[in-house]
């Protein structure tokens, strides 16, 4: 069978406007199918790190924009004296934009030496002495990086917030990867900020053991009658109400990405379709030949699959570098979702776009394979 | 025993309460390395009775032998192993594949079959050379003349060695001058290789270069003159 391939390309070479025409749309749809896939998986990865279980989010009752909520920063000394308490850090949060965007840059300040305590970050440029010397001193995530263009040594500034660029990290966790971490009292200090003595949320790692609900009962019990009330969950729990209607918005995508396949599933059907209908004649005479149906059959398969595979490669490829290039994250609240490339996208895509290929092919192969060879001779 | 031996064959087209007859109880023998024509009228069931013969139609009623097979009892699948086999057929319309090139249109009968790549190098080259086409061997077939097409197509037909080469008006569609050369190649190619060929053809002159003549009158077959030996009998 493999040794009629020349045959099969010259034949999509004949047609190639159509053939070009039909992958380019494939591409396209598979495009889309990528990118859809890739904020699907990372939104599937929003809570999928290793501490997520045993972390708690302390945040200001009432409050849901990281721009409003205010706590005293002391607060993350009481509760760190907690049993069960491993570490409290008292985070700022400032962002470009509290809405939906494509562009989120958000900014962590915290405390620089805990910084390492509750996250795994790997510097790939730069390094932490400097991120902890220097008061301005920012580590920002790889995503953003490539975004943005940014490189150790660089500054940075959103706003009336300027950063020097002491590293580049990746993370375990995509969405990481959209943050900037800088020290806390820089960003309290920052003009316009001017929250000295507050912090935005406390984040808080609990020891191996204790129950995360019940921690957090205690939690809000405890500053019930103080100047604050605090409302604390579970980090899952509270990124999940944080991206809560994108979230929606991002379920909602996955038809949108069957739409994609079944899109390509139509246009190579089409496609082959029309190239047997204009082959008619050419195939019985083959058949004369002495080829066989089940060749006839395999050969119009294999054109079908020769389509779709070059369209999904090309969308597919098209989409992951484009993704890791810009490291596009979405975020809502100060929470945000990846983005997320990876081999198995890939895999998933390259395995549907051979699926639509095979089963596009099916009609139009019957149609050739089967049709009376006689009758055949006399169309034209 | 005859390479072609045919018995009762009938074919039989309904179209609505109309009755199409163009072959009725037809039996014929045909001998190997014959070269037998085949006239009549339009519509008198020539190209129906050829394409039973080359295994692409089915009868109604009968049976056809070929070179010991009965083919009206095969298989689709095995019907197209016996026409890969021992078929030819030339088209009067050529018929090449127009993506391919003359060498490749040839090359095509020969991968269905199992011969080595240097084997089929080989028979191509030698059927190219018997058709006087060594030179055109690279170009597509828009790019040939209607007589280098099908001398292309005579090429394809021989290129496997098959038992019986049928040719459906070969000359049809050429010219006079043409269309001897073309004769001359067939009976070349008869004479030579000893291949049985079967022609339809509405030329007389064509006829003529047969060793055998035949007529197809209302589906009925007719052996006008007894069988003699052509005046082109330079062969076997
Ligand atoms: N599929 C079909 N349905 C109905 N009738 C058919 C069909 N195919 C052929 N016929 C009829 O069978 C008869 C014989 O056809 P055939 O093509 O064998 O004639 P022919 O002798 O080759 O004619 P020509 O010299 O014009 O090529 C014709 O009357 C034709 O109309
Ligand atoms: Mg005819």
């Amino acid at each position: 069978m493999w040794k009629f391939l020349p045959y099969v390309a010259k034949n999509l070479w004949r047609d190639r406007t159509r053939t070009f025409l039909t992958v380019s749309g494939a591409a396209v749809a598979m495009f889309v199918f990528t990118v859809v896939g890739a904020v699907q998986e990372g939104m599937a990865s929003l809570n999928r790190g290793t501490q997520t279980e045993r972390t708690l989010i302390v945040f200001q009752a009432n409050r849901f924009c990281p721009g409003t909520s205010r706590l005293q920063e002391d607060y993350a000394r009481t509760i760190a004296k907690l049993p069960g308490v491993q570490e409290a850090v008292p985070i700022k949060v400032f962002m470009n934009n509290c809405r939906a965007s494509l562009d989120l840059v958000v900014f962590h300040g915290l405390p620089p030496k805990q910084l390492q305590k509750i996250r795994d970050l790997k510097l790939s440029a730069g390094d932490w002495p400097s991120f902890e010397k220097q008061r301005d001193a920012a580590v920002v995530g790889q995503s953003l990086a490539n975004r943005r263009r940014l490189s150790a040594g660089q500054r940075f500034s959103i706003g009336e917030v300027t950063v020097t660029i002491a590293g580049v990290f990746t993370a375990t966790n995509a969405a990481e990867e959209s943050f900037v971490y800088t020290h806390l009292e820089f960003l309290q200090r920052t003009p316009g900020i001017s929250s000295v003595g507050t912090v935005t949320q406390i984040e808080v790692l609990l020891a191996a053991g204790s129950d995360p609900m019940a921690m957090c009962r205690t939690i809000d019990e405890k500053f019930r009658g103080g100047p604050i009330r605090t409302d604390t969950r579970p980090k899952g729990v509270f990124q999940s109400r944080a991206v809560g209607d994108l979230a929606d918005l991002i379920g909602f995508a996955q038809y949108l990405g069957y739409a994609c396949v079944v899109l390509v599933l139509t246009l190579v059907g089409t496609t082959t379709l029309m190239a047997v209908q204009d082959r008619v004649r050419e195939h019985a005479i083959l058949q004369t030949l002495g080829f066989t149906w089940q060749c006839i059959f395999g050969l119009v398969m294999i054109e079908s699959l020769i389509v779709s595979l070059t369209g999904g490669a090309v969308g597919i490829g098209a989409a992951l570098a484009v993704l890791s290039w810009n490291g596009l994250a979405v975020g809502s609240e100060g929470v945000t979702i990846a983005f997320s490339t990876s081999p198995m996208l890939a895999f998933i895509g390259m395995t549907a776009t051979s699926i639509v290929g095979l089963v596009a092919g099916v009609l139009p192969a019957w149609t050739a394979a089967r049709a009376e060879i006689v009758e055949s001779l006399r169309s034209l | 025993m005859p390479l072609v031996e045919i018995h009762g064959l009938t074919k039989e087209y309904e179209k609505g309460d109309q009755k199409i007859v163009p072959l009725k109880d037809v039996s014929l023998a045909i001998d190997k390395g014959d070269f037998v024509s085949l006239m009549g009228a339009s519509g008198s069931g020539k190209s129906t009775l050829l394409n039973l013969i080359a295994g692409i139609d089915a009868p109604t009623a009968g049976t056809i032998h070929v070179a010991g097979t009965d083919i009206t009892k095969l298989s689709r699948t095995q019907l197209a192993d016996f026409r890969a086999n021992h078929v030819g057929y030339i088209f009067q319309l050529y018929n090449l594949i127009p993506v391919l090139t003359a060498y490749e249109n040839i090359e095509l009968p020969l991968l269905l079959l199992p011969f080595s790549s240097a084997e089929r190098q080989k028979r191509v080259e030698i059927v190219l050379e018997a058709v006087g086409l060594t030179d055109r061997s690279d170009h597509y077939p828009s790019q040939l003349s209607g007589g280098q097409e099908q001398r292309v197509g005579i090429a394809r037909a021989i290129v496997a060695d098959p038992a019986i080469v049928v040719a459906d008006e070969p000359t049809g569609d050429l010219d006079a001058e043409t269309s001897d050369q073309v004769l001359d190649l067939l009976q070349r190619l008869n004479a030579e290789l000893g291949t049985t060929f079967l022609m339809v053809t509405h030329d007389l002159k064509a006829a003529s270069i047969a060793r055998r003549r035949l007529r197809l009158e209302k589906g009925v077959l007719l052996e006008p003159e007894p069988p003699k030996i052509a005046k082109a009998g330079k062969g076997a």
